[in-house]
């Protein structure tokens, strides 16, 4: 029984920040953070970045002491990866922004479109559709946040959450402010148009919910390794026979139905941006299935079936 | 009362039709060396092994040389190149038998007489797979017409912007400042035509027809539009306004340089003045010609707000509020952003072509 003995060097002034002594050789990366921050209470594991090489990938939680590539006396490099904050909690603020700024636009507060228009309703009743609509969006979010997704990373960086509330919270507003506008003029094709948006919205929102769910079963068993998604007996579900993220391609659909039932620029403008991202995520996310695994199914595509 | 001469050490080597020989001087300024009677003198003032001093020596050499050396001064040596009458191989460097004690065999460059002829032959063998190379792949049979095509282009838009910028002067010594204010009057039709036929630009980039890259040909021929037909076209009031003589004016005088270069450089001329023109006259003519497209559009930003042209206020279908003085304002960060860019692009360009030049022995 040899235990391992483990200094902490800062990545770049390489000074000696621990030294660790007696360490078990089955000791977990998560104990070795434990360790660490007992010396230096401000900086909990969340926030510390261990790595083998100053230049390297970060060390995972699970890695096993004995596993890397380390001799009796090992070498960590240690990098602070600033204030963090769980991304349960970065959801739960960016969704419900959104929620609550589009009722103050709904039930026309006073200081949005003047004291005239106070607390009045509008005549069209896709306005209410709308705000029904949205409210269900985000609701959903939220309640998949807490109860259906898993986390692979428990953190993000805290000045994300600045960034990320600006765009959801502003486009709630912009948005809002359009449709519950006193002057709003409804979708030119009246009914048909509305009844066709809202029926697509409901299938998308089904369809993104079930796939949130199969993924999420992927994960039960709390293993971290990554499997491939298939199609299961959910009919929603099917689409994995043909793109890689499902859950994005419904939540585009989402976004362009709630464009057509609205009639508003503002909104396809949000749609167009939500399209190019979730692109950028799927292309990537395609990227990472390509290269774990050799027998992926060659006719997925990153987003759209056969196209992109 | 100079002291007797120093001698610099000089290292050689040959090949079949030249020969090398490396003086080791550092800092050497104005070298004195020419030939005369097949002898090399050299003299210079440089820092040598004895210091900071005059350095001079003479060779006699064995056979016949050409009478232009070609000398190349580093920081820490000069290479002098000297070239045979005769192709063949020397036993030695110099007529006398007994070699100079300042000269020693330059064993970076030496080559025995066999791998000499090696190296020669290799060259051979290069130059004959090269052009076997290139005459593999087919010459295109449409460059002519492209050239011509291109020519005609460039041609014709100086034809244009010299018609501009000479009615524009005379106007200007006729009538002075009060030329300004018609300006748009006069001008704008062969304006209008020669930007309209600006957009080919993009389309020859497009397609390849110019090496030119797509982005700036774009964003120039649409930034210049944009001012032109958007905000002088449409309207009125900023017609009258002295800012479009200056627009006007600069515009045409850099595309006066601008033009005739792309005419040259299509039938492989350079007119080296006009090079020097084209990549340094945007120093002072790009800056002012921002600077006037952003006073228009500073200018015609309250006339938008009042008149409500281009914008769109509720209610309307598309649910949407649109005003274009808030657009135009966007529009001017974008300019000053866009200009900072294009001017570092400009001035590494400019670097590139009027760049450093070899120094050559007088």
């Amino acid at each position: 029984f040899v235990s391992y003995q483990v200094e902490i060097l800062d990545w770049k002034t390489k000074e000696q920040l621990c030294f660790l002594d007696k360490v078990e050789p089955n000791a977990t990366i998560r104990e070795i953070r434990l360790m660490f921050h007992k010396f230096y209470p401000q900086w909990y594991p969340a926030r510390q970045s261990i790595k083998l090489d100053p230049k390297g990938k970060p060390l995972r939680d699970e890695e096993i002491l004995q596993h890397l590539p380390v001799g009796t006396t090992a070498t960590l490099y240690f990098k602070d990866l600033g204030p963090q904050i769980g991304w349960t909690t970065v959801f739960l603020i960016e969704y419900t922004g959104p929620l609550f700024i589009y009722f103050l636009f709904y039930f026309r507060m006073p200081f949005v479109y003047g004291l005239d228009e106070r607390f009045s309703s509008s005549p069209h009743p896709v306005v209410n559709l709308a705000c029904i609509c949205h409210s269900f969006h985000y609701i959903k979010r939220l309640i998949e946040t807490v109860f259906v997704h898993r986390f692979s990373h428990g953190t993000m960086p805290l000045r994300n959450i600045a960034k990320n509330c600006l765009y959801y919270w502003g486009f709630a507003a912009w948005v809002a402010y359009y449709i519950n506008h006193p002057l709003y003029t409804p979708p030119s094709y009246g009914k048909k148009q509305i009844n066709f948006a809202v029926i697509m919205f409901l299938l998308c929102e089904a369809g993104n919910f079930s796939i949130h769910v199969a993924l999420s079963d992927l994960q039960r068993n709390g293993s971290k390794t990554r499997k491939i998604p298939y199609p299961t007996k959910n009919p929603f579900t099917w689409l994995f026979f043909f793109v890689s993220c499902p859950n994005y391609t419904y939540e585009v659909g989402t976004w362009i139905s709630f464009t057509i039932m609205t009639q508003c620029v503002p909104v396809g403008l949000f749609t167009l941006l939500c399209f190019i991202q979730m692109t950028i995520w799927a292309k990537d996310k395609h990227g990472t299935y390509l290269r774990e695994f050799k027998d992926y199914p060659s006719l997925r595509m990153p987003i759209i079936p056969f196209l992109l | 009362m100079a002291g007797p001469s120093l001698r610099p050490h000089v290292h050689w080597a040959q090949r079949h039709r030249e020969l090398y020989l490396r003086v080791e001087l550092s800092d050497v300024q104005h070298p004195d060396i020419s030939i005369t009677d097949n002898v090399l003198r050299f003299r210079a003032q440089g820092h040598g092994a004895k210091g900071d001093n005059i350095y001079e020596f003479e060779i006699e050499f064995l056979e016949p040389v050409e009478p232009n050396p070609v000398c190349r001064v580093t920081q820490r040596q000069l290479n002098i190149t000297v070239q045979k009458k005769e192709s063949s191989w020397w036993e030695r460097l110099t007529k006398q038998e007994k070699r100079p004690l300042f000269l020693a065999p330059d064993f970076d460059r030496w080559l025995d007489e066999s791998d000499a002829e090696m190296e020669l032959k290799e060259k051979e063998e290069e130059k004959i797979n090269k052009m076997k190379i290139e005459s593999r792949v087919p010459k295109d049979p449409f460059r002519h017409l492209k050239k011509g095509y291109l020519v005609m282009y460039n041609l014709v838009q100086f034809l244009g912007f010299s018609w501009i910028f000479v009615n524009m002067t005379v106007r200007l010594f006729i009538l002075g400042k009060d030329s300004f204010y018609d300006t748009f009057h006069t001008i704008s039709d062969m304006m209008y035509f020669c930007q309209t036929l600006a957009f080919m630009e993009v389309i020859n980039s497009l397609i390849g027809l110019v090496r030119t890259p797509l982005v700036p040909a774009v964003v120039q021929v649409f930034g210049r539009n944009f001012v032109l037909f958007v905000i002088l076209g449409s309207l009125e009031e900023m017609q009258s306004k002295p800012v479009v003589f200056f627009i006007f004016y600069l515009w045409s005088i850099i595309e006066l340089i601008r033009y005739p270069y792309y005419m040259l450089a299509c039938i492989d001329i350079e007119w080296k003045p006009l090079t020097w023109l084209r990549y340094t006259a945007w120093i002072p003519l790009y800056p002012l010609g921002g600077l006037a497209e952003a006073v228009c559009i500073v200018q015609s930003i309250p006339i938008f707000s009042e008149t409500g042209k281009f914008s769109l206020g509720l209610p309307n279908p598309l649910n949407v509020t649109v005003q274009f003085s808030f657009l135009l304002q966007i529009y001017l960060i974008a300019l000053f952003l866009g200009a900072f860019v294009n001017f570092r692009h400009l001035y590494k360009q400019r670097k590139h072509h009027l760049g450093p030049k070899k120094r050559k022995m007088k």
